[in-house]
């Protein structure tokens, strides 16, 4: 179901949290809002669920005006960032609340429930609480109780923040596969940029309330509409008065660049930062993979020469 | 053991005893003292039985009031704050902060037949002072915010995520109360109830005083205790404080007992 919104705007007092918001969600799109906190980005994502009002504006679900029906009618699929999960409930209760609501037959709902959670791969645990559960657990069950309903929209509120390193990578590229499985429009919340880059297929940048660009991954990555989106979606660092990427910037011979100075090298894991002092005085850092480092051996003092790779470099 | 834990379990001990143990021994020995034949014939003490049901009464309408009216603050202030429910979240205290007497005496000037609405209510045919209503004001005065007080904290502490999260899965609010709110506060309504009902039977000052404590009448059961060792009747007055103690024990029993059994199967911080 697509998702179209059209000039939302919020205030909460007298803050505007959201300036005249528009953008138009594909059918079975993955659309991460992406944006640093206080951006607006979850407000956004509440007033589509409808737990928030809007101040003007409005807000269609597949061409049907929804600004003004209640949360509980519009069948949207809704996880909070806590998961929420209902805690006197089993986690076979949880994932049948919406079909209970429903007044769907007991064998059917057994059925249904049975069915979702081995989707989620929790057939194990369905008598348990959700204390019993681990973090990713409790996020697979709120995943399976919003789908329960059957909803042709998914929302969900930064679904992987609460999760440590590991799981939250396994949730990701897991969340992403499900939701082409199922082709069910989404949107997802998250500040973090890497994360928007590796499961969204659209992102939506927000700023300060307004969306800054919009488009796919690489898109906004490689050709950002302004210095907010380039700065936010990775490093940044000036050259000759330029902005470029860290590690676009490459070490080539003397004379073929700008001259520098090196004046500190820092191993990061497979990264290694370079920072270098050019001629006129500007402080600059080159980001080089370990292997490029490792052939050129840069150390601090040496006179090297840099420059901007261009998208011709790459295919040389 | 360390020799502190020690000393600290001693002066606990001693202190509890000291201030309550023993005089709840007491009195139980004292209603006790002629044998257990003479107190079953003092039970039944029919002064005494009229001011037991008077307060039972009393009790069955204050308390089913206090938790609606607990419930419902308590929701109102957690999920609608604005300088309103911050006001009344302070204000709801002053029944535990001033003396019964003081309550007792605010009550008759508001509710007496020459009072601010005690007149205007008496020409409607309603009378408040010396009867079951002012008794029953008095009452849920005095216990006002004992159910609110056990009941805020939780709400704050489970948040609202998990009622909208029942919104969008098409619940309305009635049964998102009753499935999701009120399992999640049960055990600490349970707790205030308690309270409330242990306040409410044990009500001496505020009650003395709106109810004019005419026996047979409008004597409840701690106001018939009082007027026993008033008129030389000390063994009467012990036998309704037994009845009393005996009632609020089995109470806290109950509820610890309930209390502990919920806590070992749902952890309220899951």
């Amino acid at each position: 179901m697509t998702i179209s919104l059209n000039g939302v705007t919020k205030y909460f007092g007298r803050d505007l949290v959201l300036d005249d918001v528009s953008d138009d969600v594909p059918q079975g799109s993955l659309t991460a809002l992406l944006g640093p906190s206080g951006s607006g980005k979850s407000t956004l994502l509440r007033i589509i669920a409808g737990l928030e009002p809007l101040n003007s504006g409005h807000i269609e679900l597949g061409g049907r005006d929804v600004t003004n029906v209640a949360v509980r009618d519009r069948r949207i699929g809704f996880c909070f960032q806590d998961y929420a999960p209902f805690r006197q409930l089993s986690v076979f209760d949880n994932v049948a609340y919406g079909l209970k609501v429903q007044r769907v037959p007991k064998a059917q709902l057994r059925r249904e429930v049975d069915d979702l959670l081995s989707l989620v791969r929790l057939e194990a645990f369905a008598n348990r609480y959700p204390r019993q559960l681990s973090g990713g657990q409790r996020q697979r069950m709120a995943l399976a109780r919003a789908l329960a309903i059957k909803p042709e929209v998914l929302l969900l509120d930064e679904p992987f923040a609460a999760l440590d390193a590991q799981v939250r990578g396994e949730l990701r590229s897991w969340v992403r596969e499900l939701q082409h499985e199922l082709g069910i429009t989404t949107i997802l919340v998250t500040h973090d940029q890497i994360e928007a880059m590796e499961i969204a297929d659209r992102l939506v940048i927000l700023n300060e309330g307004r969306i800054e660009q919009v488009g796919t991954p690489d898109t906004v990555y490689d050709k950002p509409a302004n210095d907010f989106v380039q700065g936010f979606l990775g490093p940044m660092t000036v050259l000759n008065g330029v902005a470029c990427r860290p590690h676009d910037i490459e070490l080539c011979d003397v004379g073929l660049g700008i001259d520098a100075r090196v004046t500190d090298v820092v191993r990061l894991g497979f990264e290694v930062r370079v920072v270098v002092q050019t001629s006129s005085g500007e402080s600059s850092w080159v980001q080089l993979t370990h292997a490029e480092a490792q052939r050129r051996s840069p150390f601090i003092g040496e006179h090297v020469s840099l420059r901007v790779r261009t998208t011709a470099d790459l295919f040389r | 053991m360390r020799r502190s834990s020690m000393i600290l379990r001693v002066v606990v001990l001693l202190y509890v005893g000291a201030l309550v143990g023993l005089p709840l021994v007491f009195v139980f020995q004292q209603a006790l003292i002629h044998g257990l034949g003479t107190f079953f014939r003092a039970l039944g003490d029919h002064q005494m039985d009229t001011a037991m049901i008077l307060t039972a009464k009393v009790a069955l309408i204050a308390v089913p009031l206090n938790v609606l009216f607990g419930v419902g603050v308590s929701l109102w202030i957690v999920r609608h704050p604005s300088w309103l429910t911050r006001a009344i979240d302070t204000l709801i205290d002053i029944p535990l902060a001033i003396s019964p007497i003081i309550i007792g005496l605010v009550l008759e000037l508001a509710y007496a037949q020459n009072g601010w609405f005690g007149s205007g209510l008496a020409a409607l045919g309603w009378h408040v002072m010396f009867s079951l209503p002012g008794i029953v004001m008095a009452s849920i005065f005095v216990s006002l915010p004992l159910v609110s007080r056990q009941v805020i904290p939780l709400l704050r502490e489970m948040g609202n995520h998990q009622e909208q999260t029942a919104a969008t899965l098409g619940a309305g609010p009635v049964r998102i109360f009753c499935t999701i709110t009120m399992r999640s506060i049960t055990w600490a309504t349970a707790y205030g109830v308690s309270l409330t009902l242990a306040r409410v039977i044990g009500e001496y000052g505020a009650v003395l005083i709106i109810s004019g404590n005419i026996a047979l009448v409008t004597q409840t059961l701690t106001l018939n205790i009082g007027a026993n060792f008033d008129n030389f009747n000390d063994y009467q007055g012990f036998v309704g404080a037994a009845l009393l103690a005996l009632a609020s024990i089995v109470l806290l029993l109950i509820l610890g007992v309930a209390r502990h059994r919920e806590r070992k199967r749902h952890d309220y911080l899951a």
